[in-house]
């Protein structure tokens, strides 16, 4: 029963999107903010193939996996971004990385 | 049946990306990221899209995360790099007290829509409709991508590479 309604999806995508949206905004290691970018991307995937499914529409499921192209694309610029930041500062730490902000950098 | 193993990969999904924001170590929290990202890959599934799930499953967790893990491997990060955070907990309380109303007001708005959904053809979702609507409707957006990609890939490795200079 549950499983033939849109609601229960819905249900699903939002909770994951607002624990994405909290790690985003309060961790401090950037993997695991990244990640959390990642999960935020997955539940909007879900609420795509929900919808298409629902509206008998395929156009949803074309969406999701261009999204999935999308986050395979970030992933390879976001880790070699990582690894150049991590051999200059030699940390995780996400307030480290602001060489760029007018303070000056710890 | 359907309610159970619905019920079963929802849960599973939440628990993972719970613990994929709590865990300290970053290895921990990419495991449980799979997790989610596997429950995920279910619910595709369930909801008859059969090449999504192959998709999350074969280019998800076993390409973008597999490369993750691999990369914090490789860089071999000890306890003392990791970023204290002691606030953590009690940060994760009162951001999740704060998104409450807003999930309340997505909640009010779709438990008005009828929720039943409609039964699908029998060749919905798989590979050979969702190619003919990629390669038809979908043709400019597809092509875009392709060159997104490629930017990406010259980016990482202009960005990758050892200072010479």
């Amino acid at each position: 029963m549950i499983a033939n309604t849109l609601f229960g999806y819905i249900v699903v995508a939002m909770v994951l999107f607002s624990i994405g949206l909290l790690g985003v905004i309060s961790r401090k290691n950037i993997f695991v903010i990244y990640m959390s970018i990642e999960l935020m991307l997955n539940a909007v995937n879900l609420i795509f193939v929900a919808l298409g499914t629902y509206h008998n529409d395929m156009g949803g499921h074309v969406m999701a996996m261009l999204v999935i192209a999308i986050a395979a694309a970030e992933a390879g610029v976001f880790l070699s971004l990582i690894i150049v930041l991590y051999r200059r500062k030699k940390s995780l730490d996400s307030d480290m990385f602001r060489t760029l902000s007018q303070k000056e950098a710890v | 049946m359907m309610d159970i193993l619905f019920l079963l990969l929802g849960s599973f999904a939440i628990l993972g990306a719970i613990g994929m924001v709590g865990f300290h170590q970053p290895v921990h929290s990419a495991l449980s990221l799979i997790l989610t990202i596997l429950a995920l890959a279910g619910l595709f599934a369930l909801l008859s899209a059969s090449f999504l799930f192959m998709v999350q499953i074969i280019i998800y967790a076993g390409a973008i995360l597999t490369l993750f893990i691999f990369i914090i491997m490789f860089l071999n990060v000890k306890e003392a790099n990791l970023p204290k955070e002691p606030t953590k907990n009690i940060t994760l309380f009162l951001g999740s007290l704060a998104l409450l109303p807003f999930n309340f007001l997505i909640l009010r708005a779709f438990y008005q829509m009828p929720l039943h959904v409609n039964s699908v053809e029998s060749d919905f979702g798989k590979i050979k409709p969702l190619g003919m609507e990629l390669f038809t409707q979908w043709l400019l957006p597809f092509e875009l991508i392709s060159i997104l990609l490629l930017v990406a890939l010259i980016g990482a490795v202009v960005l990758g590479r050892k200072d010479e200079a």
